[in-house]
């Protein structure tokens, strides 16, 4: 037992030591330690230059901005081999490609982000779990959208990641997100929140983030509808749905999941319950807005348990 | 009115800048557009407003303006956006500062929602908290009115930098809701005549948020204050005595709430490239109902209070460069400390979520990276006053765990799969609530499997694919009665494709279908289960071009887009439930399911030319066509008033919902002048 328990970390140690070897290697720095300066940049890379110039970037109106820094060889590292080797796209230069790492591209953003107001738990984000790096969704010289400095609009920028968000939106029942009402990050912190939720909305909890624009649900209400109190999203599918008010299923068999108790909650309603249907009672359970025909007052009620029959 | 002093403050806001008109290096952009629409929509009331769900086009058409202006100096900043202007979708902001220094923004935008347009009351004054008349089925001689409801949200903030790192940040924003919908109301229950009612919507929200804080490595700490209250302008929906066969009624409306509460939120970066972060945030609020006279059962006062505490911790770790690592826990409670109405016996629920777990990342040979994690979630909750042991809310214990493996070992390609697991236990309060076979799904114990794949595919720079696929499966293993269970598929898939200066192009499609199984026992009166399948399938498609016919100069946009989506569910009962008690009499399996639940097909086209007459002048000329055709077991062959013997089968109902399908003709053609 002891023997195989020493295998165990023998190994654990190689393997360890080849990790660290060969990231260490990735990691190698590209380019030297001699600074270049801006101007020299400027003489091949004139477009580029130019356009962070007029960023945010280039203002020296911004303390600890790169243009108070090294300009270029703030985010891509000291040029003076890059020139040597008579230049070249990640010849002995930082150019934020693909076979960079994504903990070296992002480092590089937040060696000055990190002290940004917005972006304090970067490290918490599903982004940065994911290996999602700042240069994914942000462009620096070239961005489609001026503020924050996006490579392309919201949605669509969220959506060329979360393809089936994108259908969500796209059903008949939907925030107003495709007509740009509201957008993906009126409730997602994209940049992580201080706790590591999954979906990283702008709140400590699913309610507390709804009741921002549907204060009217906040209450509390004298007659509460327990699961309405804990978790919108129970009964409704906020990026969007087939069924009317954005709910996950359709209303009566929705409530029935719950509500399987005393006479009428319990009756199955079905087809012939419809407005021609030959069903010969029961039919107001059904038809039109089923359940909410009586039950209006869903969301809680100042008058009475049953929430307004 | 709102509009205009907004307009006129965000003027007045320009005049500190005008001094940065006078700096030497200095850029001024921005643009003006007018754009005429020609709009046709074919449809019943309920297809009009459907049409135009969150947008202002219900004329025949009209005339929209937008304009974008931007000034940027070595040491101001200025952005002004605005558009609709005189509609119901109009909105302005504009933010401006001193780089570096301090940040200002103000911002007025209006968010329409429409519902069913021409919608019937049976009662006179919708839209007013009173409503008057008396009962008829002449459905012909009802008022009608408009379902809809508009925001209008104004507001702005103030954000300094300059005693950095120190920062303070305040924000203000109110919002005016105003509208009327659907609310519903028995006559008597169980078995009365369901009445579908205009409730007015007069809503008033304000809120704000105050920030400070400080931020320099390796410390961040900010400390926030908010403040929100909303009013609604009436206390109940009266309606008439001759509403219900005993005395006059009111449904309550939404009552009026304040709330406020501070967070502190911190991070601090340690050793190994670690880092701490936490977020400790208090709120309290409370809800005031006054008498109603008309209530039933007649409480005195109701008051209403809850408070709400959270604390969460997480520490995050990059020790090595090959693996990530973070460990989190997270109090969530809130307690209802609302007094009880006098008279009415009442329950109030409290409850509190307790969330720790662990993740790890290993970047592994070949581009692997490989991460998984483990995530416990305890939620204990308390129906305060509950007596019935049937009705006391369960606790649950979630175990998570999750695995995911990304590899992006080729210039060309990135695929991910994952996969996950929730087993969630439930704690029953007392041996009745163990013992019952029926279940509410929020509650009930299950087991959940979820698998996803991705795959990225980019062979070329202007060439990507991108293909998902996933899979959920979820068992509630201790129902006996309730949902039983669900499943769904859903794959995605999407293309984009660029030819240099010749044209864009780009596609997807995506499928989802999802299953519910559910059994329910028949209840009191009657014997017998039933069973519930219920599928909702969809399916879509959208491909888009844009072609450079001359480059630079002439640029044709074309865009379609489809989809379509079916819903059914298929009953089986026993012989013993084809009784009157159901309403089911004489009738068998094979007549009682539903074809059409939600069915919807959407399918649309555009094409717009858009020609650069010269460097400062674009003028754009395009028509969309859109049809939406809608089917649905509960709102097909609608009737305002569907009568009885018995009274189960009657109503009066407003139309909210009823015929959303409609065909939409839009033709449109504008100008914009950049600068």
């Amino acid at each position: 037992m002891k023997k195989r328990g020493l295998v165990f970390l023998s190994m654990f140690f190689v393997l360890s030591f080849v990790f660290i070897a060969q990231n260490n290697a990735q990691n190698s720095v590209k380019g030297g330690s001699g600074l270049v300066g801006s101007e020299v940049c400027k003489d091949c890379h004139e477009a580029q230059y130019n356009k962070f110039m007029g960023t945010i970037h280039g203002k020296k109106a911004i303390p600890g901005s790169p243009a108070n820094k090294a300009a270029c060889e703030s985010c891509h590292g000291p040029g003076d081999q890059h020139v040597e080797k008579g230049g070249g796209r990640g010849v002995a230069i930082f150019a934020f490609s693909k076979k960079e790492s994504s903990t070296d591209r992002d480092a590089k953003c937040l060696a000055c982000h990190t002290e940004s107001r917005g972006l304090p738990f970067w490290d918490l984000s599903r982004h940065q779990s994911a290996q999602t790096t700042c240069d994914n969704c942000h462009s620096v010289h070239s961005p489609a959208q001026g503020k924050n400095y996006l490579k392309a609009q919201e949605p669509d920028l969220c959506f060329s990641c979360h393809k089936n968000i994108m259908t969500q939106t796209n059903k008949q029942s939907h925030h107003p997100i495709r007509e740009g009402k509201i957008n993906c990050s009126s409730c997602h912190n994209t940049m992580g929140t201080s706790y590591n939720g999954k979906a990283m909305i702008k709140a400590d909890s699913v309610n507390e983030l709804c009741y921002k624009c549907h204060a009217e649900k906040k209450g509390p209400y004298a007659f509460e509808h327990p699961p309405v109190e804990e978790d919108c999203l129970l009964c409704h599918a906020v990026h969007g749905s087939n069924h009317s008010r954005l709910l996950t299923r359709r209303v009566p068999l929705l409530c029935q999941s719950c509500h399987d108790s005393g006479s009428h909650p319990t009756r199955p309603y079905t087809d012939l319950h419809s407005f021609t249907g030959t069903a010969t009672q029961n039919k107001n359970r059904f038809f039109g807005r089923s359940c909410l025909n009586c039950h209006g007052n869903i969301h809680g009620s100042s008058l009475r348990a049953g929430f307004d029959r | 009115m709102k509009a205009k002093i907004i307009i006129v403050a965000m003027m007045i806001c320009l005049v500190p800048f005008s001094h940065a008109l006078s700096q030497d290096n200095k850029t001024i952009e921005g643009e003006i557009n007018l754009t005429g629409v020609w709009i046709d929509v074919n449809g019943e009331e309920g297809g009009e407003a459907k049409a135009t769900e969150y947008r202002d086009l219900r004329e025949d058409g009209g005339l929209y303006g937008r304009a974008r202006f931007k000034l940027d100096t070595d040491k101001y900043f200025l952005n002004f956006e605005a558009g609709d202007f005189g509609y119901h979708t109009q909105y302005y902001q504009i933010d401006g500062g001193m780089w570096g220094k301090f940040q200002l923004n103000l911002f007025y935008n209006e968010i329409p929602h429409n519902i069913t347009f021409d919608a019937r009351s049976l009662f006179f004054k919708p839209g007013e908290d009173t409503l008057t008349g008396a009962v008829n089925t002449n459905f012909g001689t009802w008022n009608t009115f408009d379902y809809e409801i508009l925001r209008r949200q104004y507001g702005g903030g103030f954000k300094v930098d300059v005693i950095r790192p120190f920062f303070f940040d305040v924000s203000f924003a109110r919002e005016n809701r105003n509208g009327i919908k659907p609310i519903g109301a028995a006559e008597t229950s169980p078995g009365g005549r369901a009445f579908e009612l205009p409730e007015p919507v007069d809503y008033v929200t304000n809120n704000l948020v105050v920030s400070a804080g400080y931020a320099r490595k390796p410390l961040f700490l900010s400390l926030n204050y908010f403040y929100s209250d909303f009013k609604n302008d009436n206390v109940a929906l009266n309606v008439p005595a001759n509403f219900s066969a005993t005395v006059p009624r009111a449904i309550s409306l939404p009552p009026d709430n304040t709330y406020h509460g501070g967070t502190v939120k911190g991070a601090l970066s340690l050793p190994f490239n670690s880092r701490i972060s936490t977020n400790v945030g208090y709120s309290s609020g409370s809800s005031e109902t006054p008498i109603v006279a008309r209530m039933l059962p007649a409480p005195s006062a109701y008051s209403g209070k809850s408070d709400t505490l959270n604390c969460d911790v997480a520490l995050t770790t990059n020790p090595l460069r090959f693996l990530d690592a973070k460990i989190y826990y997270k109090y969530y409670k809130r307690d209802n400390k609302s007094d009880d109405p006098t008279g009415v016996v009442n329950t109030f629920l409290d409850y509190k979520v307790i969330t720790y777990g662990g993740e790890l990342g290993l970047r592994l040979p070949q581009k692997f990276y490989l991460s998984g994690g483990y995530k416990y979630v305890w939620t204990d909750r308390d129906d305060e006053g509950e007596t019935d042991p049937l009705l006391l809310p369960p606790a649950n214990m979630d175990n998570n765990f999750f695995v995911d493996l990304k590899w992006s070992g080729l210039d060309f390609l990135e695929a991910r799969a994952g996969y996950e697991r929730l087993d969630r236990d439930v704690h029953y309060r007392s041996p009745q609530s163990a013992a019952d076979p029926r279940r509410q799904f929020s509650y009930a114990a299950q087991k959940r499997d979820t698998v996803k794949a991705m795959l990225d595919i980019f062979p070329l720079e202007n060439l990507n694919f991108g293909l998902e696929y996933r899979f959920k499966n979820t068992d509630y293993t201790d129902t006996t009665y309730g949902l039983k269970s669900e499943q769904g598929h859903e794959v995605e898939a999407s293309a984009d494709y660029s030819l240099g200066k010749i044209a864009k192009l780009y596609a997807y499609g995506n499928f989802g279908w999802v299953k519910y199984n559910q059994l329910e026992t028949a209840g009191s009166g009657l014997t017998g289960d039933w069973r519930a399948t219920q599928w909702d399938e969809n399916w879509g498609y959208g491909i888009g071009a844009e072609i450079y016919v001359i480059p630079k100069k002439l640029t044709l946009v074309f865009q379609h887009d489809y989809m379509k989506s079916d819903g059914a569910v298929d009953y089986t009962l026993p012989p013993s439930l084809f009784v009157a008690g159901t309403g089911l009499a004489g009738a068998n399996n094979s007549n009682i399911d539903i074809g059409r639940w939600d069915d919807y097909t959407l399918y649309s086209f555009m094409i717009k030319a858009v020609y650069n007459i010269s460097k400062h002048f674009e003028a754009s000329l395009g028509y969309a066509f859109e049809t939406f055709s809608y089917n649905d077991a509960q709102l097909d062959n609608y009737r305002f008033a569907p009568v009885g013997p018995p009274n189960s089968n009657a109503a009066f109902l407003s139309g909210a919902y009823k015929d959303q399908s409609y065909t939409e003709h839009l033709v449109f053609t504008g100008i914009t002048y950049k600068f």
